[in-house]
């Protein structure tokens, strides 16, 4: 016997007039435009940021004029020119993308060990730590972080304090080169982790026993096996690493003691010192230019790693 | 909401019973003016906005000017503790746009706001009635009328703490090279405050500024060999504090109030001279008219002799009205000059000069102690 219409919950019934109207207004012939407008709200963004580009581009070929600080309404390559030519933004520039490879290159050291035991160790405990300890850094700014290493490293700081005892007198370890990479490393050490650990994790363990029951050593299968396999893991880390490095801010500023500018801190000096927006935009398009240059090598020579896991899988 | 409208009979009484007693203390009150100004006066705004630089800066704006503001007339003042090199982007882009500007008043030096007045973002305040109490200082050099106006001076000394110096006061900047201070020194990270002394410690003559700055270039690449700390105000009470540093280039006030804090500090001003500059207050073009004539209310009245005799106590600096007493702790001391003789070891250098070289000098200091 046939259920009256009726009978249908109310539920059911509203369910039913929100298809028909998803119908209408979304046809099935529509249904392969549907990735394409889910890919929406991310093109208006990038837009955005071009269009922004664009902008800083127009603003980089101008010059400010200190009788009216005002932009010419000429355009010129002057900008340009003094950013090549002068050798303070030549040693800012080298400062920054040696600062970024050699953070990028000890924070992978330092992250892999811990990223590895985090993925495979096998105490509950020990892995929650890890993951509590990974995750703690996030909850404090970079800006609290940077002071707390100028407590912690300060001439009275408890690190000289504690030579102290030993009868090693007062050290400078802050506000040089050094202090600036110690703590860009500490910054973005739970990045890499981040982006190591679930390479690590999509590489079976079976293989490394496989690799043990065939005679390898630690070394043998680590050099073989984990290291090849982890390939992506490391080239992702690799990328957040070094960009986020190559255009810090806050930490040059504060550990490095005014003389270790990186290329963000000259951008705005010239933004916010000595108003030359012109200079100021320049710095940033050939920041964005030696990044994304960075960034392009890497992708030529190693791949995408992470950012293209199914790549990697094939 | 409600709870708003709930407190707004309150709040009127009060406003209404402040009005009526400034109306009954009117006859010779008011530095502002207030009982001329009662019935033609524009309406108030509930608040105008000072940006103003924090710490004991803010604290004695606040005391001095901002809370006499306030009970004079009823408006209260925000601060907004904004850098001053960080508002100045937002206050162009606004006048820029025909936007009314974040801000009602502008707390700034006179170098910066003389980039805003160049710039043609400033209102001119040459009709202020306070303005014909003031002394020569208050009057921004090369530039045509007040599109500022200089509330006092302030000079870069050589800020030192007593027992890194055991046989006395420094007496020359050239002391600073001395090789027992090395990495103990510490300059503005812009070089602002020492380019001039540099240049005379260098064997130059400040006539030759901007021309020919070199022995000032010279001497700043002896000091950079000493690895000086390069910071902002702040830094520099923490660094002293912390034990970071035996000497720095900084303005009397931040040493002064450090010492107030405990820090064992003295301060000179060196045989070559010590910067002198000014600060001073300005008005972004674009406010409504009502607020542009309570913002102008806000700096004439800062430029009275009550406002600005307990606002510079707290800054220990001094101002531009004649017959102002200096702190008791600085009766006499080089960084709060008062008679023509004082001056004559400070070095003060036109705004005009120092914006229109601004980006080269910074350029140069930086690429120097960059290097």
């Amino acid at each position: 016997m046939r259920t009256p219409r009726a009978a249908y919950p109310l539920t059911w019934r509203v369910m039913d007039g929100l298809e028909r109207i998803a119908a209408a207004l979304w046809p099935a012939s529509f249904q392969r435009g549907l990735p394409y407008l889910m890919l929406m709200p991310a093109v208006v963004l990038v837009g955005l940021l071009v269009l922004g580009l664009f902008q800083i581009g127009d603003t980089s070929l101008r010059t400010l004029d200190t009788n009216t600080f005002l932009m010419s309404e000429d355009y010129t390559l002057a900008n340009y020119r003094r950013v090549l030519t002068e050798n303070f933004f030549a040693t800012v520039a080298g400062r920054s993308l040696m600062g970024a490879v050699i953070v990028t290159a000890v924070t992978l050291l330092f992250a892999f060990p811990y990223a590895y035991l985090m993925v495979r160790t096998s105490s509950p405990a020990l892995r929650k730590f890890l993951l509590v300890a990974l995750f703690l850094p996030f909850f404090i700014g970079q800006v609290v972080r940077a002071y707390g290493w100028l407590i912690i490293l300060g001439n009275q700081g408890m690190v000289n304090e504690a030579l102290g005892l030993v009868g090693v007198p007062p050290m400078r370890l802050l506000y040089n080169y050094p202090a600036v990479l110690f703590g860009l490393v500490q910054y973005m050490l739970p990045f890499a982790v981040l982006m190591l650990a679930p390479a690590l994790t999509a590489i079976p363990g079976e293989l490394e026993a496989a690799a043990a029951s065939l005679g390898a050593g630690w070394v043998r299968t680590f050099r073989h096996v984990v290291l090849p396999l982890s390939r992506p893991g490391l080239i992702g880390a690799g990328l957040v690493v070094v960009t986020l490095s190559l255009t810090d801010f806050a930490i040059p500023a504060i550990l490095g003691g005014g003389t270790q500018d990186f290329i963000a801190n000259a951008i705005y000096d010239q933004f916010f010192r000595t108003s030359d927006q012109g200079l100021g935009a320049t710095l940033s398009l050939m920041l964005v230019a030696v990044g994304s240059i960075v960034v392009g090598l890497v992708f030529l020579l190693f791949g995408a790693g992470t950012l293209a896991m199914a790549e990697a899988r094939k | 909401m409600s709870h708003d409208k709930f407190l707004s009979i309150p709040i009127r009484r009060r406003t209404l019973i402040a009005s009526m007693a400034a109306a009954g203390a009117s006859a010779g009150l008011s530095p502002l003016g207030a009982g001329r100004a009662l019935a033609q006066e524009p309406e108030k705004p509930a608040e105008i906005i000072v940006r103003a630089w924090g710490g004991s800066w803010v604290d004695a704006l606040k005391a001095g000017v901002s809370d006499s503001f306030t009970k004079a007339t009823g408006i209260a003042v925000r601060h907004d503790l904004t850098e001053d090199n960080e508002i100045q982007p937002k206050v162009w882009a606004a006048v820029a746009q025909n936007r009314v500007p974040p801000i009602h008043i502008n707390w700034d030096t006179t170098t910066n706001a003389t980039k805003s007045a160049l710039r043609g973002v400033t209102e001119d305040l040459s009709d202020l009635p306070n303005l014909k109490n003031t002394t020569d200082l208050a009057k921004p050099v090369g530039l045509d009328g007040y599109p500022i106006v200089n509330t006092y001076g302030y000079v870069y000394v050589l800020a030192y703490r007593p027992s890194a110096f055991p046989d006395g006061p420094p007496k020359s900047w050239k002391d600073l090279l001395d090789p027992k201070l090395k990495g103990r020194i510490a300059l503005y990270n812009d070089g602002i405050g020492f380019h001039f002394p540099a240049q005379v410690a260098g064997g130059g003559k400040l006539e030759d500024i901007p021309g020919n700055m070199q022995p000032a270039w010279d001497f700043i690449s002896k000091i950079k060999e000493q690895q000086p700390l390069l910071g902002e105000d702040p830094d520099f009470t923490t660094w002293f504090q912390k034990g970071e540093i035996d000497a720095a280039c900084t303005i009397s006030t931040n040493a002064r109030e450090a010492k107030k804090n405990g820090i064992e500090l003295a301060w000179v001003v060196p045989e070559e001279g010590a910067k002198f500059d000014t600060d001073g207050l300005w008005i972004p073009k674009g406010l409504p008219e009502n607020e542009l004539y309570w913002a102008k209310q806000y700096i004439n009245h800062a430029l009275t002799k009550e406002a600005q005799q307990v606002w510079l106590d707290g800054l220990g600096l001094p101002g531009v009205v004649p017959g102002l007493n200096p702190p008791a702790d600085l009766v006499g001391d080089p960084s709060y000059p008062t008679k023509e003789e004082d001056f004559e070891h400070l070095i003060r250098i036109s705004s005009k000069v120092q914006v229109e070289n601004e980006s080269q000098w910074f350029a140069k200091f930086k690429e120097i102690m960059q290097g």
